[in-house]
């Protein structure tokens, strides 16, 4: 079996797939099922054409596993072990969730990329119609020059962006109710990245405690239950595995505090909860009784500390790559604001800040510097029209004089003869002139080739000009042959330049005799083929000599 | 047809460059600027008769003036009816045409007869004559009138005129102003553009004695009109640019990003503009 020699990562007995015992192999690149005593398999999937896996509900007699792919297709196993389906299935289910996303990018980028090229050229478009939807080449032969896939990779690869955190991505999880008095939070891999960027200290207790203690569902459902997540409740549950946690971050808020913060705005230090419209904005008389100082101002200060914390992970998270060099630049914008503005009450640094927030660079007046204004020396060389410096024939001063007095003398006894402007001769052979087939008829007719043939014709023999020299491309790029697979490809190619004139060429020369055009349209086509022949076959006689 | 009401302007800029006449009269007597304004008259009779709502003006192009030859400054209303009744009044010919005919042919005496000598000025002031003929067609452009020019060209291009000329044309292209030209002598460049650009006819008549024929034939009928006709097809015409190194007309040449001045592929390396 070929497929052995892949590496199998889980086999799974006793699957069944429309109704057939056999087995169910996960293999690195793809997942397999043959059935019980065949040595072949009948089902078999690359992980990238696999869209999303579903899973029977816990509690149906089935328990299936079933498998959607790109193309809207979808198969479904049956997991028939009496004694261990259920195990099966999760182990399947496990070992394909963690495969499918490594596939899923790679596969979505692929045909992303293609499908914006075809977006983007009509061209390219058009020439994937005529040549991989009328099947003169398959699509691999056509994407395989046109897509440098090791250049789309190392540019994935480079501009991965890294993501910033929601500031909202706790409440944005949105439990649902699932009628009986419980919450199903569905976490993605998204929002458990979000959860272990932001609380180092969750992702610390993950990786301690799981899968050894809990299982993956045990541990976030505690964590939604727990004391931690609620910490602005009061709750008594002390054996919580997240109380640490919860000191922890105090030790990170206290610590961050200490360090202080640039940005002057922020104060992680006030955490009294006092509103604005208290006192109209006057400063309230400080609560003196202690007393008053009641749980709920702890709970309060609490919160705040809470969404402090939060704000500044978030913040950190986003942050912790340009961290150096934006430490350098608000450094030098800092000492910038100190010598500008030492002369204002203000803190310095906080008027840049505000300054920040408030004016945009792209309203600001333009005060470009001037622009230098073009001299030009010899401007009248602009007003010359198309005109050649040619023997213009120059008269002179006498022959001016001369013409001039003639002219003159002629028109002073001019009387208008109407009767007599020409002779009939002349305007009969003005008519003939003009007629079609007379001299001044004749002057476009070079020019009418493309007047004679009607557009929709055109535009076919543009469509098959562009076919055409895309075959020939990829079949003189395989020359000179020298490695086996080259070898393969230009008897491809030929046999596809052949299919090319018989299922294209062919019809469009039937098509344009019906029409009557009498001129040759396809015959530089007809050379261009004719010269991929010849070459072939002087190749393939070489190729035969050499052998003999 | 065209309906009773609408307009229709036309407007023959006819170069009368006494130097190239009077040469012309010199080297053939039987076609002269006399037979040529006959023939123009023709044509603006002929015009002026199709339709009772048609306009008509004419424009001489000198090499010292762009002057109206019809309508003129000197007709007055008083002048014409006085006439009429003395001269043209008696044949039953229709007024309009007498009385055009008459200004007509006493303007271009008076204007050929103040013609100075003057060496440095020879070439016909042809783009000065096209923006007076588009002046006076956008004068009228209140009303609902269909409008074009006519050139009747005889001497050569001049390359002095050449950003007027081409402002000229973009104007009357703007304008939707058809330029018709009917070339005497040697093909111009300049109006073989105005023509492509504006949608007009270009036409260099092979036989100057059937002048009256060609434009009969030819630019008689107006746009409309002429899409039912079988007329000489459009020249191909020449877009190429001349460079400013050796004055020929190149198709692949440099320009400057600067000064978008062009140079030929020979040209030695163009020096650098100083740009203050």
């Amino acid at each position: 079996m070929a497929a052995l020699s892949e590496e199998v990562l889980l086999v799974v007995k006793r699957v069944r797939q429309r109704k057939q015992d056999g087995t169910l192999y996960l293999m690195a690149e793809r997942i397999a099922w043959g059935p019980e005593g065949k040595d072949r398999f009948t089902v078999s999937h690359l992980y990238a054409d696999i869209r999303c896996q579903k899973i029977s509900p816990d509690g149906k007699a089935k328990i299936q596993l079933q498998l959607v792919l790109h193309t809207g297709e979808s198969t479904t196993f049956h997991f028939a072990n009496e004694s261990s389906s259920l195990k099966d299935r999760d182990a399947t289910k496990e070992l394909l969730q963690q495969l499918l996303p490594k596939f899923k990018k790679k596969a979505n980028k692929e045909l992303e990329e293609k499908n914006r090229m075809l977006q983007e050229d009509p061209v390219l478009f058009q020439l994937y119609k005529d040549l991989v939807v009328s099947q003169v080449i398959s699509a691999e032969e056509f994407w395989a020059n046109r897509l440098n896939m090791s250049s789309v990779d190392h540019a994935v690869s480079n501009n991965r962006q890294e993501v910033g955190i929601s500031a909202a991505f706790l409440a944005d999880i949105r439990p649902q109710t699932d009628g009986c008095n419980g919450l199903r939070y569905n976490l993605t891999a998204d929002i458990i990245e979000s959860i272990f960027r932001t609380y180092p200290a969750v992702k610390q207790k993950y990786n301690e405690n799981v899968p050894e203690n809990l299982t993956e569902k045990e541990f976030w459902t505690r964590f939604f239950q727990s004391h931690y997540f609620h910490r602005d409740r009061i709750s008594t549950g002390t054996q919580d595995i997240f109380s640490e946690c919860a000191k922890q971050d105090e030790k990170g808020l206290k610590c961050m505090v200490v360090q202080g913060v640039k940005n002057p705005m922020v104060d992680l230090l006030s955490l009294e909860d006092k509103t604005l419209d208290e006192g109209y904005g006057s400063s309230t008389a400080q609560s003196t009784s202690s007393s008053k100082q009641s749980l709920k101002e702890n709970s309060n200060s609490a919160i705040i500390k809470r969404f402090n914390h939060h704000s500044s992970m978030v913040l950190a998270a986003g942050l912790r790559k340009v961290d150096s060099v934006n430490d350098q630049a608000s450094e030098t914008s800092s000492t910038d604001g100190n010598s500008r503005d030492s002369d204002f009450f203000q803190p310095p640094i906080k008027k840049v800040k505000l300054q920040e927030a408030i004016e945009y660079d792209d309203l600001q007046k333009d005060c470009r510097p001037r622009m230098v204004a073009l001299n030009l020396k010899k401007s009248d060389r602009y007003s010359h029209g198309p005109i050649p410096l040619q023997s213009q024939h120059y008269s002179t001063t006498q022959d001016i004089i001369n013409s001039i007095n003639f002219i003159q003398h002629e028109m002073a006894s001019y009387k208008p003869c109407l009767t007599q402007v020409m002779s009939s001769s002349a305007a009969s052979s003005a008519i003939a002139a003009l007629s079609p087939g007379g001299i001044l008829m004749l002057t476009g007719v070079q020019q009418t080739i493309n007047q004679l043939v009607p557009n929709d014709v055109q535009g076919e023999l543009k469509h098959l000009y562009s076919a055409a020299g895309e075959l020939l491309r990829h079949f003189w790029s395989c020359f000179p042959v020298n490695t086996p697979f080259l070898e393969e490809k230009v008897v491809k190619m030929k046999s596809n330049l052949e299919r090319f004139q018989v299922t294209k060429l062919r019809p469009f020369q039937e098509k344009i005799q019906r029409q009557y055009l009498s001129s040759n349209l396809t015959g530089h086509l007809e050379e261009m083929l004719q010269a991929a022949y010849n070459k072939f076959h002087a190749w393939q006689t070489r190729r035969m000599m050499k052998k003999t | 047809m065209a309906s009773e009401d609408e307009i229709s302007l036309l407007v023959i800029v006819l170069d009368v460059n006494p130097i190239w006449w009077g040469q012309q009269a010199q080297r053939e007597d039987e076609f002269t600027l006399s037979k040529c304004m006959d023939a123009v008259m023709v044509m603006a009779n002929a015009h002026l008769v199709m339709s009772r709502t048609n306009k008509l003006a004419i424009i001489a192009s000198h090499c010292q003036e762009s002057h109206f030859l019809y309508p003129s400054k000197h007709w007055k209303a008083g002048d014409s009816c006085g006439d009429d009744s003395s001269s043209a009044g008696g044949d039953g010919k229709y007024e309009v045409l007498s009385v055009a005919n008459k200004l007509i042919s006493e303007e271009i005496r008076s204007l050929m007869a103040r013609t100075e000598v003057k060496g440095h000025q020879t070439d016909t002031l042809m783009a000065g004559s096209l923006a007076k003929a588009l002046c006076c067609i956008l004068f009228l452009l209140g009303q609902d009138v269909k409008s074009r020019i006519l050139v009747i060209k005889a001497a050569e291009d001049c390359a002095l005129q050449y950003m007027n000329f081409m402002n000229v044309i973009f104007a009357a292209q703007k304008q939707n102003v058809l330029i018709d030209a009917c070339v005497l002598d040697s093909d111009s460049g300049l109006l073989q553009q105005a023509c492509d650009i504006t949608g007009g006819l270009y036409l260099k008549i092979p036989q100057r004695l059937a002048l009256t024929q060609y434009l009969m034939w030819v630019f008689l009928p107006d746009v409309d009109q002429r899409s039912q006709l079988v007329l000489p097809p459009p020249v191909h015409v020449d877009y190429r640019a001349a460079c400013f190194c050796h004055r020929t007309l190149i198709e692949i040449g440099y320009v400057c990003s600067v000064c978008l001045s062009r140079s030929s592929p020979f040209s030695k390396k163009k020096k650098l503009k100083p740009a203050t």
